[in-house]
């Protein structure tokens, strides 16, 4: 019987175009995903390469004036990316993966942006999540909107009413059989990915699966809920329609559009203008005064003996320290207005499985929002040890040759933040089992009114 | 009377579409989909514009409240360029979240356009936005597709389409009076959000309405009127060609899905998987290599820098940098800033090159996509897309290159020759030539080189409307009854 089913499910043509539409658009997501890995490899490539050659270059120009050096360095920091990005681009196309900053005043350097076509980002990308999250449940709709009304339809649904022993069993066969075929799909691509992308099996990889699988689900519990209804196959379809176009579509985007009104961010805009003016207006000011300030951020440089130097390099960059301290309050709230963007994103997503989807694979990829803001507070960090670093070699004047200034590598940020695997995968089975519920209690009450 | 026939077939399709509650409903949530959308494009609208408004003034005071300096501190203390977003964004968003807003401006450099509202957002955005454009372009055909699949595709089944023809309806006739009826549910959603429109970016213009801004909105109300038509007309004649109505709806969900979720993706991703762009690290690397190349002002020996000095000293007469009567290091610093604002233009428009040859297949795709079409088009009437964008970024360019230039010219005009001696009071020069340097202040291009940019998109229009009108005549004369 089942074998039948199966037989007679993947003989039609409409099954295979679909199934063979899927495979192709799957494939081509990951070469999508290749590409875009392969580009950030370069981008990466590039910066190592460039300050290879531009740290030396600066040191020999600038060989008897450690301050002025270092008022041109550039140091780089990378945001690695797995291979699991691949898979799903999320945000990493917008926000550049590569941050280099002097060691002057940061907040001015900390958001400079990528150089991107918004074409490009408008349209968004073709990757693994999109084809999971959008294409999937489009193809499990078309498997499965009609699978009673078309029986009914055309007159069959009594015949197989009547020869079925266990009405409620064959329907949910018919149901497990796309499943199954649709789950090998996902697997068929997961292989491939793990071959094209190099993708390490390792926990990450597993729950990303794992999301994949459980987001499949809740589509076909939304299917099997909609079939369960016994309406007509024009209804059906456009109910299911309905249901994706509310999914993913009006709900993210009213909900997004909601947010950005609810935690503006105009501090963004606040602090860059604080920044300088904290720093530039220390020009006109009294010099003892602003070492004073600086002194009391950084009591361990007091102690450091006055060098003889043409430029009073501890006076210049602790004005440029005073344009970070003076704009912290705003740079603060801005961190804080983008934390509870993210938390705030993240708690409605446990209500809408599409959103949940894709913030998880996000959040697995090391592509959302979350690791953009661990990102830049690794830069910050960064830029502080710099400072602590250089600080004491500029305020005595050290000799630019005492540094190996060719060895100096980009520095790289490894996000390790561990990832829950019950709060990525709970909600998603729980709105399968609600679903499933409905339909099979729905079902059972209604299956053989004819 | 003309048209009369017609007139009772379209009348037909309305009565049915609004009998049906589950379609009343749809429409009146679409309806509230719409309210919502101008409601957010409002506040977010007014948010970003008084935002951008307020810091561009208090740029402004930090600028002017400068106290006597050294020109070249002030050509660093710089000044900031925050782009206003176009009255009509409010109905359509276009590229806005994924566009940068502040550019800081500064001598020697040319900073990036940062805070783009993509950057500050989670991973939500990339579902899309819901505006009235979008709602408009996405949601409305679908919804029409919805409402016409069975327009004539149950006339066929139920039988009432042997009856109609038989008593002398012509094809032609029925074709027409079916899609003016569809075209008469679309008006409903249509022209309520098309007067909020109107109402919106009327009132959010600031300084006095201008001709520009409403031959834009006409435009609009124009483009999207034959946009939503031309799904009128489609619904319709799928409807005709199908045996059933559920094939009808199978296809038209079909079609409607590779028009607007798959084309649109597939073409961009084509375009921007064949002309890779450099790396941002890249991209300043060369710019920074080009500007050494043609002359390093910080090095004495530099022979471009040598030939210029000798060409200053020849032009005032006198044998050495010592003896000039005007500030030897501003005319230097303002050769550099010229050399450097120049190549820097030249990347930038490679650039620009590379990301138009990636935009190309989506503009080419509008002759087969109507979507794409109105995307392009009503994101550039209501100016926010890439070409305003790009407009703006130029425009505060411009301004940096003449603020950093009037301070050099400050400087060579007003500061001494002589080399300071440490410990005497550094060379100055009075604060009210601040005031010299006028406020940025961005001026939003003309309609006419909006259009320029959009000619593939308003021929894909005509193309349309040529093509539905043929294949209604054709299909009049082929398609049979059963």
């Amino acid at each position: 019987m089942s074998r039948l089913a199966f037989t007679h499910f993947i003989r039609a043509g409409s099954t295979r175009i679909g199934l063979a539409l899927l495979l192709a658009i799957g494939i081509i997501s990951l070469l999508v995903g290749r590409q875009f890995a392969q580009r950030q490899q370069q981008a990466v490539a590039d910066v190592v390469q460039v300050q290879r050659t531009d740290f030396p270059r600066q040191a020999a120009v600038h060989h008897d004036d450690l301050g002025l050096l270092l008022y041109y360095l550039k140091f780089a920091v990378v945001n690695q990316m797995p291979p699991l990005t691949a898979l799903a681009i999320g945000q990493r196309d917008v926000n550049p993966s590569v941050q280099s900053v002097t060691i002057r005043a940061l907040e001015g350097q900390k958001y400079d942006a990528d150089l991107t076509n918004p074409a490009n980002l408008l349209l968004g990308n073709v990757d693994l999540s999109f084809v999971l999250i959008y294409l999937v449940p489009l193809l499990i709709i078309a498997f499965t909107y009609a699978l009673i009304s078309d029986e009914k339809e055309t007159g069959t649904w009594a015949l197989v009413a009547v020869q079925s022993r266990y009405l409620l069993g064959f329907v949910g066969r018919l149901f497990l059989i796309r499943l199954l075929v649709l789950l090998a799909l996902l697997l068929v691509l997961g292989v491939l990915a793990v071959g094209l992308l190099a993708i390490p099996l390792d926990g990450a990889s597993g729950l990303f699966l794992g999301t994949a699988v459980g987001y499949t689900l809740f589509w076909f519990s939304i299917c099997f809920w909609v079939v369960s209804l016994q309406r007509r196959s024009s209804t059906n379809a456009m109910l299911l329609l309905g249901i994706w176009l509310l999914l993913l579509v009006v709900l993210p985007a009213g909900i997004n559009t909601f947010l950005i009104a609810r935690y503006p961010v105009p501090e963004a805009q606040a602090t860059t203008l604080a920044q300088r003016k904290g720093y530039h207006e220390k020009w006109d000011m009294d010099k003892t005064a602003t070492l004073t300030k600086f002194y009391s951020h950084y009591p361990q440089f007091r102690q450091i003996p006055v060098a003889a130097t043409t430029t009073d390099w501890r006076w210049y960059y602790a004005m440029q320290q005073l344009g970070d301290d003076e704009s912290a309050g705003l740079a603060g709230k801005l961190k804080q207005k983008l934390q509870q963007r993210e938390q705030a994103s993240l708690a409605v997503a446990r209500f809408i499985p599409s959103l949940h989807t894709q913030l998880q694979l996000g959040e697995l990829a090391h592509s959302g929002l979350g690791n953009q803001l661990r990102f830049l507070d690794y830069v910050t960090r960064f830029h502080e040890a710099r400072r602590l670093y250089f600080y004491p070699k500029i305020f005595t004047n050290a000799p630019v040759s005492a540094e190996q200034w060719a060895a100096i590598e980009v520095d790289t940020f490894v996000d390790s933040t561990p990832v829950n695997p019950t709060a990525v995968l709970a909600p998603l089975l729980l709105y399968s089992a609600l679903f499933l519920g409905l339909g099979w209690f729905q079902l059972r009450r209604t299956l053989y009114q004819l | 009377m003309t048209l009369r026939i017609e007139r009772l077939i379209a009348r037909h399709v309305w009565v049915t579409t609004f009998a049906n509650r589950a379609v009343a409903g749809l429409l009146i949530g679409m309806g509230f989909l719409l309210l919502y959308a101008a409601i957010t494009g409002w506040v977010t609208f007014r948010q970003q514009n008084e935002t951008g408004r307020k810091y561009q003034q208090r740029a402004r005071q930090d600028w002017l409240s400068n106290p006597d300096k050294h020109p070249h501190r002030m050509a660093h203390y710089g000044h900031f360029a925050f782009r206003p977003k176009a009255p009509l964004s409010v109905f359509d968003f276009g590229m806005e979240s994924f566009l940068g807003n502040t550019i800081y401006l500064e001598a020697h450099k040319q900073n990036s356009t940062n805070f783009s509202e993509a950057g500050f957002s989670t991973g939500l955005l990339r579902f899309g936005e819901i505006s009235m454009a979008m709602v408009l372009q996405l949601l409305v055909p679908l919804l029409l597709f919805f409402v016409g699949f069975g327009t004539v595709a149950t006339d066929r089944e139920t039988g009432t389409l042997k009856l109609l023809l038989s008593q002398g309806v012509s094809w032609w006739q029925l074709l027409v009076g079916k899609s003016l009826g569809l075209m008469a549910v679309m008006l409903t959603l249509f022209l309520p959000a098309m007067v909020i429109t109107a109402l919106l970016s009327l009132g959010l213009q600031t300084d006095g309405i201008s001709l520009d801004q409403t031959i834009r909105l006409v435009l609009l109300l124009g483009v999207y009127f034959l946009y939503l038509s031309f799904f009128c007309v489609i619904a319709v004649l799928v409807s005709a060609r199908s045996q059933t109505a559920k094939t009808a709806l199978v296809s038209l969900i079909g079609l409607w899905l590779m028009l607007t979720l798959v084309l649109p993706r597939a073409s961009q991703a084509l375009g921007s998987y064949l002309y890779p762009a450099p790396s941002k690290t890249t991209f300043l690397a060369d710019i920074q290599a080009d500007v050494l190349r043609e002359g390093d002002s910080h090095n004495p020996g530099d022979p471009h820098y040598r030939g210029f000095r000798d060409s200053v000293l020849t032009a005032y007469g006198v044998d050495s940098v010592g003896q000039l009567p005007v500030n030897y290091s501003g005319l230097v610093m303002a050769e550099g800033e010229k050399i450097s604002a120049r190549l820097y233009n030249t990347h930038f428009n490679r650039l620009l090159a590379i990301y138009e040859q990636q935009n190309r297949f989506t503009k080419a795709v509008s002759f087969i996509n109507p979507y794409l079409a109105i995307r392009n088009l009503s994101m550039a009437l209501a100016g926010s897309d890439f070409a305003t964008y790009v407009d703006f970024q130029r425009q505060a360019e411009q301004y940096r290159y003449g603020m950093a230039q009037t301070m050099n010219d400050l400087q060579i005009r007003l500061i001494s020759n002589a080399k300071p001696v440490p410990g005497s009071k550094p060379f100055r020069i009075d604060h009210t030539h601040w005031e010299e340097m006028p406020d940025f202040s961005y001026q939003s291009p003309h309609l006419a080189n909006v259009l320029g940019h959009e000619v593939v998109s308003l021929l894909a229009f005509v193309c349309w409307l040529v093509l539905l009108l043929v294949l209604i005549w054709r299909l009049s004369n082929t398609l049979t009854v059963v």
